[in-house]
């Protein structure tokens, strides 16, 4: 117990480690606050005119199928339809019909509306009277919303990981691993305190971050800790590895780097292109923020047994990772 | 001096080498290509929208349609193919004349997309656009991506190493040794520049030759590098300035953290989507992402004052480091 009671003495005097805990909570109360920007813009089609070419009604009619920005010149905007950083589409009006010019590397949404735009033009007299039914739609930022808050907390159940990580290395440049060799303290002792404070500041991380960034139902609550408990684990442990592998801070960082880049990619990837049922998605599994990232998804949507699956796989990869853990562990005491 | 500057540079580069600098930098490499050739040219797509039609049995349609229609048997399937395409637009024929059922994404995308669903029923032909621009979809893909990881690359990695490498120093005692060496003070700064320039230089190449792929490649590289330089050395000389005013690694990361995140994301939203800031334009980090980002799409050159402007920050940065060295070591007695 006095062991712990050290660490997190040693936390305490950690700005780092202080900060690398609630940068996830930040990034939830940001993503909470900038949810009632409307970033629907980032949606609609931008069309670059020549100012001489077109009549106020033209412009007016292109103006009901995206934004028109009108330029001086000719070369103004073929120049603004090359810009890298936009979709501009160009339009030219030549007698009675209209062209389309587009710099060749959109993707083929935009070339689809780009070929389609001098035929709506020439049926621009015919769209009086017709029937529209619009279903409405939980707008597109709100799903990016909870993809972004899935992914900040596998951050925040990671954050363990890099705790860890870092902690160990850190203490091995220092020398305190030499310290720690003399000090009436067993191993597993050592190890125990070690995987504890990674796990429970991944856990209180996740449960900030949770607080300020989803209203779940009531019975998935106690789930979400349940998930929160065995993602935190998890990643104790493979920071625990990670310090272990590493001899130094550069090398530390790029275990951790990767890492990370893998725990947010993987199930990214894979809950984006509906991977799931397929066999790669099944793969996926094998990493385990792909189950976490599912089971938030799962409780987002009230999906139980989406849930349920999530819970029955990370479990499994407690006990796989702890085994592992212990393996690596015992094969080092014998050499 | 010239031999006191090549051995400085000498040790530098070990430095490096024990410190695992080219390991992390040969991993981020061989990360960032597969990650382009593998995941993201494959991944990044967005097909045009599909258009559903279903027609109940005895009710009269137009017999000629585009092919891009896709007829479909009921009413319930047509309303399970937009929910799994939300992109897309349902034609049904209840009476005479058609109706069109879709998602709502906003006002002006809805009126385009029943406007293009009324131009398929009316098997109007679509006439492909004029390119005026030389890249593909893939080749733009490419671009965009290298560009974004080697700014990623040189703002956050080789900012990390110089301070990991001063550190290190610091810590060695380094420091307290080169105050007693007669070799002149801006060489120990000028060596690491030159170091991580280098390293920087050789990781744009290679990246860009991986990655870019076409025979533009060589092309683009001279602008490319001559950009790649001008960022390795502000991010190194930002580098050793947070290294040698701030206390120890940890202190740094927090530098490093802020640098990262808060620093290079505006720049990401605003510089690859159309949502522009007007602030965004006072961002020094913009204007050299965006002169990155012209480099690789040889797209219109940034003009004299831009160099100017690296130049005198480039100086200023020097300058600065130069103050804060020469402080540290009056403090290393």
């Amino acid at each position: 117990m006095g062991g712990i009671f050290y660490q997190l003495k040693a936390v305490r005097k950690d700005k780092m480690c202080i900060m690398s805990f609630f940068l996830p909570v930040v990034l939830a109360i940001l993503l909470t606050a900038i949810g009632g920007v409307d970033l629907s813009s980032l949606e609609e089609v931008n069309f670059a005119v020549c100012k001489q070419d077109f009549t106020p009604e033209d412009i007016e009619w292109l103006k009901t199928y995206g934004i028109v920005h009108i330029y001086e010149t000719e070369d103004d905007v073929i120049a603004k339809i090359n810009d890298p950083a936009t979709n501009i589409l160009g339009v030219q009006k030549t007698g009675n019909s209209i062209k389309v010019l587009v710099s060749g590397d959109e993707l083929e949404l935009f070339k689809e509306i780009a070929s389609s735009l001098p035929a709506i033009y020439d049926q621009r007299g015919d769209t009086n009277d017709i029937e529209v039914e619009v279903l409405p739609q939980p707008n597109f930022i709100a799903n990016y919303k909870y993809v972004f808050i899935a992914v900040i907390l596998i951050i925040a159940m990671f954050m363990g990981c890099v705790f860890n990580a870092m902690n160990m290395v850190s203490e091995k440049e220092e020398g305190v691993v030499f310290i720690n060799e003399i000090l009436p303290m067993t191993k597993k002792q050592y190890m125990l305190q070690k995987i504890f404070i990674g796990f429970i500041f991944g856990c209180l991380s996740s449960i900030l971050t949770v607080c300020f960034s989803l209203r779940l139902a009531l019975k998935y609550i106690p789930v979400m800790l349940l998930l929160i408990v065995l993602s935190a684990f998890i990643s104790a442990l493979v920071g625990m590895l990670i310090g272990k592998l590493a001899d130094g801070i550069l090398i530390g960082i790029t275990y951790v780097k990767i890492s990370m880049i893998i725990f947010i990619a993987v199930p990214l990837i894979s809950y984006l292109l509906h991977l799931g049922e397929t066999t790669v998605g099944k793969l996926c599994y094998l990493i385990p923020s792909t189950a976490t990232f599912e089971g938030i998804m799962g409780m987002v949507n009230g999906n139980t047994t989406e849930v349920e699956k999530s819970i029955v796989i990370m479990t499994l990869h407690s006990i796989l990772w702890f085994v592992l853990f212990l393996t690596i562990e015992r094969k080092k005491e014998n050499s | 001096m010239q031999k006191s500057f090549c051995s400085l540079l000498k040790k530098d580069l070990q430095m490096m080498i024990s410190g695992k600098f080219f390991l992390l930098a040969l991993g981020s490499l061989i990360l960032y290509t597969l990650f382009i050739n593998l995941g993201y040219v494959n991944f990044m797509k967005a097909p045009g929208y599909g258009v559903y039609m279903y027609v109940p049995q005895g009710v009269s349609y137009p017999e000629v349609f585009s092919d891009k229609i896709e007829v479909v048997q009921s009413e319930q399937e047509l309303y399970d193919c937009l929910s799994e395409d939300t992109n897309g637009i349902g034609i049904m024929y209840k009476g005479k004349e058609p109706e069109f059922v879709l998602y709502y994404g906003s006002n002006t995308i809805d009126n385009h997309r029943i406007a293009y669903a009324q131009s398929l029923l009316k098997e109007k032909e679509f006439e492909d656009p004029i390119v005026v621009g030389k890249n593909t979809t893939e080749e733009k893909q490419r671009k965009e991506m290298s560009c974004e990881l080697l700014f990623i690359e040189i703002i956050a990695v080789g900012f990390l190493g110089i301070a990991s490498i001063l550190f290190k120093e610091k810590q060695m005692g380094v420091m307290r040794v080169y105050g007693i060496t007669p070799a002149p003070k801006a060489f120990f700064i000028l060596s690491k520049l030159l170091v991580f320039l280098i390293s920087d230089l050789i990781f744009a190449a290679l990246l860009t030759i991986f990655n870019v792929r076409s025979s533009e490649a060589f092309h683009i590289l001279p602008r490319v590098l001559l950009q790649t330089g001008i960022l390795s050395l502000i991010m190194a000389l930002i580098g050793m300035c947070c290294s040698l005013l701030l206390k120890d690694f940890k202190q740094f990361s927090l530098a490093y953290l802020v640098v990262a995140l808060f620093i290079s994301a505006p720049v990401f939203l605003s510089a690859n989507t159309s949502a522009q800031n007007s602030w965004i334009k006072w961002h020094p980090f913009y204007h050299l992402y965006m002169g990155m980002k012209n480099a690789f799409f040889d797209f219109q050159s940034e003009g004299i004052v831009y160099f100017l402007l690296c130049l005198c920050s480039i100086f200023l940065l020097f300058w600065f480091v130069k103050m804060a060295f020469m402080r540290e070591l009056s403090k290393e007695g």
